[in-house]
């Protein structure tokens, strides 16, 4: 039972849905790291952010 | 300066080398790097809005696609399923006819902020490996 009266249409369904379901890559992420003068492994625990501006 | 091609194998016969690999060399100072930092962000929303309609679309036909392998060829719900894509494709050439030019630039600028956000890890790697 290959060929039918909507062949043609199964086709090109096939064909949508060939073109519609191309892998489509996970979206990249934006740049962080604004650091200026710090490396990007910080050495300390970040576990409150009160001593932002210690003297 | 010469940075070789991301994309080994190239699907085309067309291999030209994109411009983004020309002009966004190794970066090697901190006002380079925020140049590329501006010039990524520049672009980022419009890469991003790209991207969540193709995501959008793709997705849709992902869940048509899975429905019609379930179902047994032949009966109405696989007749269903195919009309059911069928239409779903005549509302998305209505709503974007653009679809493939905007998937084209879509992965077009994927490629550049993938290629520029590599030069900027490169050089903050760098920089971390000189502060040790």
């Amino acid at each position: 039972p290959v060929e039918g009266p909507m062949t043609g249409d199964a086709n090109c369904v096939d064909e949508i849905l060939k073109e519609m379901t191309q892998s489509w890559p996970p979206p990249l992420t934006a740049i962080h790291t604004p650091c200026k003068t710090e490396p990007s492994k910080f050495p300390f625990p970040s576990k409150d952010t009160q001593h932002a501006s210690f003297p | 300066t010469k940075e070789r091609p991301v994309h080994s194998s190239d699907l085309s016969s067309t291999t030209v080398i994109p411009d983004y690999i020309n002009k966004y060399t190794a970066v090697v100072s901190m006002d380079q790097r925020q140049t590329y930092k501006d010039e990524f962000n520049a672009e980022y929303e419009e890469y991003r809005v790209l991207h969540t309609r193709v995501e959008n679309i793709t997705r849709r036909f992902h869940h048509l696609d899975t429905e019609s392998r379930r179902l047994p060829p032949g009966t109405k719900e696989y007749q269903e399923v195919h009309e059911e894509v069928l239409q779903e494709y005549n509302k998305m050439r209505q709503h974007s006819p653009n679809y493939q030019v905007e998937k084209q630039r879509c992965e077009y600028l994927h490629n550049k902020l993938a290629h520029i956000k590599r030069l900027i890890a490169d050089f903050d790697q760098r920089r971390a490996q000189s502060w040790r």
